[in-house]
């Protein structure tokens, strides 16, 4: 039984190995990686999540925490003036196609323009000492992180809730990840256009070729973000109310399209109001159509556009909700209902993915499971159990059962330092 | 202060190196004291070299390649194909296909490519000399050999709408796979390219 699952293990996606420098606040750190649940236990601010960041920053070439890519670096070396590698993480991973280097370097760059030396950051993704695109770094490595202010993105802004569509989305599918930045090049020329046109420093000439980009690789986003949260959707609603809530409630995602919802002032009566709801659930998978409704929708606001420099609908002002037995989470929705509903939104990431790849995802649980009752915990933790390779944080290991502690391996974190237990944890 | 002890000419120059893309105070002040080890012809060389640059070098007035002599040599090649016209972004990409010898037609080089972010738009580019060229008439057709970059082919699609009329053929370089390459290695877009622009055998 045992050497089976050996055999299995050693076949799929993991990390063997991890190195980091001057990342956060490990100034150096070479980390051989075991298969299976690890559990990182210190006290706090020593270097526990950071040790999760690095995973995450490596699978998805983003910070767990959005606009926090510049205060990864352990700031050591800042003064230097020539081009520096200020930061690396490596991590060796070993999947069903081989053994893989990948690789993130920081670098610092002083800026030309700014004499008075502010830098700026310019980041180099390398697999197999290869230097590569950075998003073809992702797919390498498949994560899903469980933090405990998850929560946020049920309150939180359209703007977060887009970028966990757009990571989780991105690691399983490098061809949506080219076309999103591709949409988003094409936005930032056409609103730097609707600009000059404003002020009178260009001509409308252009923007029709913009447009028509905008059209073509904005539906093509909104078609796959549609069909990805409503696969998300049937999973977290069987979750949700089978293992959850024991069928008390019933939890909805609800994809909002960023072509009709922000605009109140809209006199098509059509698509208006619960109109445009019913005409999505049957067009939004076909790309033809969407495509017709977004041209149409950029047409109608194109005076807006103009006066605001900016483009008003697209996929850029796409959201989503959760709806608790019909209503809005966030609005109604208590904090342990939101909480719930989290909890079940990951869960449904873990078997999303599982699904797409054939693989289950590397997890990254930051402390939560602290916050978990006993039901909870143990189900969370058979997601876990199933896992090729889990990391858990936690300030206290004796919270876990004995049972999970004697399958789990076990560093312990201490200002910058990891180190292998030996022996048993938790019993002190 | 560190800057005092430097007598002026060679703060100077390492001011003026320090300003060259890729070149920091480190590296300028570093080529600034080769040079001022060095043989003084060598130095005086690449001043020399550098005053013909700007000196010795202009646009070529039809094409706006670059060049010594107005009209440039391509130009005034009669041996080369007259009526046809390969529209590239910078000097460079002339050197390229050049290289490459697949082509005996004439040149237009825009210097650079449309990018309103970088408030780059057809007037800043050699745009209407390239129409008043078209609209000479004699050319049969156009190649649009801009870079695959969002911003080479807005370029390419805002010249084709500007140009297309009876009797001009307005052509653009394949996109696909390099040659050599291994199919596995080559990323998404490129290979859906290839795919959409794939040939009879």
């Amino acid at each position: 039984m045992l050497a089976y699952q050996l055999v299995y293990f050693v076949l799929l996606m993991h990390i063997t190995r991890l190195s980091l420098t001057n990342f956060r606040n490990y100034g150096r750190l070479e980390l051989d990686l075991p298969v299976g649940p690890s559990l990182i236990h210190g006290n706090n601010a020593q270097g526990k999540t950071n040790l999760l960041e690095a995973v995450y920053y490596l699978a998805t070439t983003k910070s767990p925490h959005a606009d926090q890519d510049q205060q990864l670096i352990n700031w050591v070396a800042m003064q230097a003036e020539e081009p520096v590698i200020v930061g690396r993480l490596v991590a060796q991973i070993s999947t069903s196609q081989g053994v893989k280097t990948i690789e993130m370097r920081l670098i610092y760059e002083r800026s030309q323009s700014l004499r008075n030396g502010r830098g700026s950051f310019r980041r180099e993704a390398l697999v197999d000492k290869r230097k590569v695109r950075l998003m073809d770094l992702l797919g390498h490595l498949r994560v899903v992180m469980f933090l405990p202010e998850d929560v946020q993105l049920i309150t939180g802004s359209p703007r977060q809730r887009r970028r966990y569509l757009d990571i989780t989305l991105c690691q399983i599918d490098p061809l949506y990840c080219r076309t999103l930045s591709n949409y988003n090049k094409v936005l930032e020329q056409r609103n730097a256009l609707l600009r000059q046109i404003a002020e009178g420093q260009s001509s409308r000439a252009m923007l029709p070729i913009y447009t028509e980009k905008l059209v073509k690789l904005g539906s093509r986003v909104l078609v796959r973000r549609a069909r990805f949260v409503d696969e998300l959707a049937r999973e977290v609603h069987r979750i949700h109310y089978e293992a959850l809530t024991e069928g008390r409630e019933t939890v909805r995602l609800h994809y909002l399209p960023g072509l009709w919802h922000n605009k109140p002032g809209n006199n098509d009566t059509d698509t208006n109001g619960k109109g445009w709801a019913a005409w999505w659930q049957t067009h939004s998978q076909d790309e033809a159509a969407v495509a017709e409704r977004f041209d149409e929708a950029v047409e109608t606001s194109f005076a807006a556009d103009l006066a605001r420099g900016a483009t008003s609908v697209g996929p850029h002002r796409d959201d989503w909700q959760f709806l608790l037995n019909g209503r809005s989470l966030s609005s109604y929705g208590s904090r342990g209902q939101q909480r719930t509903a989290i909890l079940a939104l990951k869960m449904a990431e873990i078997n999303w993915m599982t699904g797409q790849t054939g693989e289950v995802p590397i997890l990254l649980l930051d402390e939560v499971v602290a916050e978990l009752d006993a039901q909870r915990r143990a189900l969370l933790l058979d997601y876990v159990k199933d896992a090729n390779q889990a990391f858990l944080t936690a300030t206290d290991p004796a919270m876990f059962s004995l049972d999970f502690l004697r399958n789990a391996s076990s560093f312990l974190v201490e200002n910058g330092r990891v180190q292998l237990d030996t022996g048993q944890i938790g019993f002190s | 202060m560190a800057q005092a002890v430097l007598p002026q000419p060679v703060q100077r120059l390492i001011n003026e190196l320090s300003r060259l893309p890729g070149v920091g105070p480190k590296s300028a002040a570093r080529l600034t004291f080769y040079l001022l080890r060095t043989a003084d012809e060598q130095a005086l060389d690449l001043a020399q070299a550098l005053q013909d640059l700007i000196e010795r070098t202009q646009f070529c007035s039809t094409c706006f390649n670059i060049t010594e002599e107005d009209p440039c040599l391509i130009c005034q090649d009669a041996g080369r194909d007259q009526s046809i016209l390969c529209v590239v972004e910078e000097p460079l990409d002339v050197l390229a296909i050049e290289r490459s010898r697949a082509f005996n037609g004439r040149y237009h080089v825009l210097h650079g490519a449309i990018s309103p972010v970088e408030g780059v738009g057809p007037e800043d580019l050699r745009v209407a000399e390239l129409v008043e060229r078209v609209e000479q008439g004699k050319f049969r057709e156009l190649i649009l050999a801009t870079n695959p970059t969002l911003e080479g082919e807005s370029t390419s699609l805002y010249i084709q709408r500007r140009l297309a009329r009876e009797g001009l053929r307005i052509t653009r370089l394949a996109r696909g796979l390099p040659v050599g390459g291994d199919l596995e290695y080559t990323d998404e877009i490129t290979l859906s390219r290839a795919m959409e622009g794939r040939q009879e055998l």
